[in-house]
């Protein structure tokens, strides 16, 4: 059975890129435009994998992230990270909203900057699904 | 009230990064989420006789921001808050709705509106058309100096000039959730030159002493919470003299409320909120009063 996969990223084109790839191989893509309908999404849909943004409106990645790590019924989901944003500055932020909310999040798995070709975030996808 | 969400309007001209780290200091008033805008005007990529939509344009100047937008985030993120961008094509004033819709932000901050006085005689300058439509307050950011040098304390000094309308009730409440960010405050207040008309100096005095006594009330009420505040009772025309104190007591920014008047009226008429968001040199922050229903 195909497994399910949340496209959570407000630009368009990069949605209809990533769900693009997914649909080429054969995976059920879903989409949410920022980190508040990404929640949603995520309690409603129960994806087998989150591809997310982090620059986004209405909630980050960042925080969204870090939220998903650390609620029990989604610390197990696994994430790759596809965004502008640096590896660098996102694990420094990881790191003060750590300190902030006394929780210490694991480290993204899987970390893509953009722009990103399709073999691999075909590749990364595969990875974590099989 | 309290300020926990900024939206910063940015056309990349005035208002960039040392405008908003100049806001930072808002994180001590519980700030912790800022929301990017970056409104491309329609025209800059509309249809082009033989050229027809400025696809390409638009991707450049998208990209461009973003580019900005990431580099900026990076920052904010790093320090535990939160960011959001939005980068739209459109018309300003609609777009900063759209957002305002969306994100339920406590404070805007725009640039000052670039409208030709002749475009703002006719549509009214962008600033004033936000405060009429919103009742969110505004700070119209603008640079201190000719080598456009940010005021690194923004906070430092204000100049709170009232009228005694009801807007001032909504500005005071406004002013003690920044209580942890203020300087200090200088209150003023502008009796008109037609008040002052009696040949009695005994009537004069009165005024002057029944004003001073509200000044000072209000100043007494600021204190209570914590922050230092002084009064100054001025005579004339009040747009000039709230520009006048502001340069006499250094002030860093000067807190308005806007006018109830109907927007026609305050197009025509003119308020002093329009004026001195449009006109003065110091940084203004414009707190709506309640929208007629």
């Amino acid at each position: 059975m195909s497994k399910k996969v949340l496209v959570v990223d407000d630009d368009p084109d990069v949605r209809s890129f990533i769900v693009t790839v997914l649909e080429e191989n054969l995976y059920i893509p879903v989409i949410a435009q920022d980190g508040v309908e990404g929640l949603e999404k995520i309690e409603k849909e129960n994806p087998d994998l989150v591809i997310l943004d982090v620059l986004m409106p209405r909630g980050s990645g960042i925080r969204l992230y870090h939220h998903l790590k650390t609620d029990d019924r989604f610390s197990q989901l696994p994430i790759i990270m596809f965004t502008g944003i640096s590896l660098r500055s996102f694990l420094k932020s990881q790191k003060v909203l750590d300190e902030f909310k006394g929780a210490k999040v694991p480290e993204p798995d899987i970390y893509l900057e953009k722009p990103v070709d399709p073999e691999v975030l075909a590749e990364a996808v595969r990875k974590k699904l099989g | 009230m309290e300020i926990k969400k900024l939206l910063f309007v940015t056309k990349f001209e005035g208002l960039c990064y040392d405008a908003l780290r100049s806001l930072l200091v808002l994180r001590k008033a519980d700030l912790e989420h800022v929301v990017f805008l970056n409104v491309i005007e329609r025209d800059k990529v509309a249809m082009k006789r033989g050229a027809g939509y400025l696809k390409e344009e638009e991707v450049k100047l998208k990209e461009t921001a973003n580019i900005r937008f990431i580099d900026w985030a990076e920052n904010l993120f790093e320090m535990g808050m939160e960011v959001g961008a939005y980068i739209e094509v459109s018309t300003l004033i609609p777009e900063i709705l759209k957002v305002i819709e969306k994100e339920s932000p406590d404070l805007i901050v725009i640039g000052r509106s670039h409208k030709s006085t002749l475009e703002q005689l006719y549509s009214g300058s962008d600033v004033n058309e936000l405060v009429r439509r919103t009742r969110i307050p505004i700070l119209v950011f603008k640079h201190m100096a000719e080598d456009k040098i940010v005021p690194e304390k923004l906070f430092e000094r204000l100049l709170f000039a009232t009228n005694w309308s009801e807007t001032v009730v909504r500005m005071v409440e406004y002013i003690k959730s920044m209580k942890n960010v203020i300087g200090e405050i200088h209150v003023i207040h502008v009796v008109k030159d037609s008040a002052l008309k009696s040949p009695d100096a005994h009537a004069v005095q009165k005024v002057r002493k029944s004003e001073r006594k509200r000044l000072d009330d209000l100043c007494d009420e600021l204190e209570e919470q914590g922050i230092k505040a002084r009064a100054h009772l001025y005579v004339g025309d009040p747009q000039k003299e709230i520009e006048k104190a502001a340069r006499e007591y250094q002030a860093s920014m000067i807190v308005l409320g806007s006018s109830d008047k109907a927007a026609i009226i305050e197009r025509w008429g003119g308020s002093i909120s329009r004026h001195m968001s449009d006109n003065s040199i110091f940084p203004c922050l414009i707190i709506p009063g309640k929208k007629e229903t």
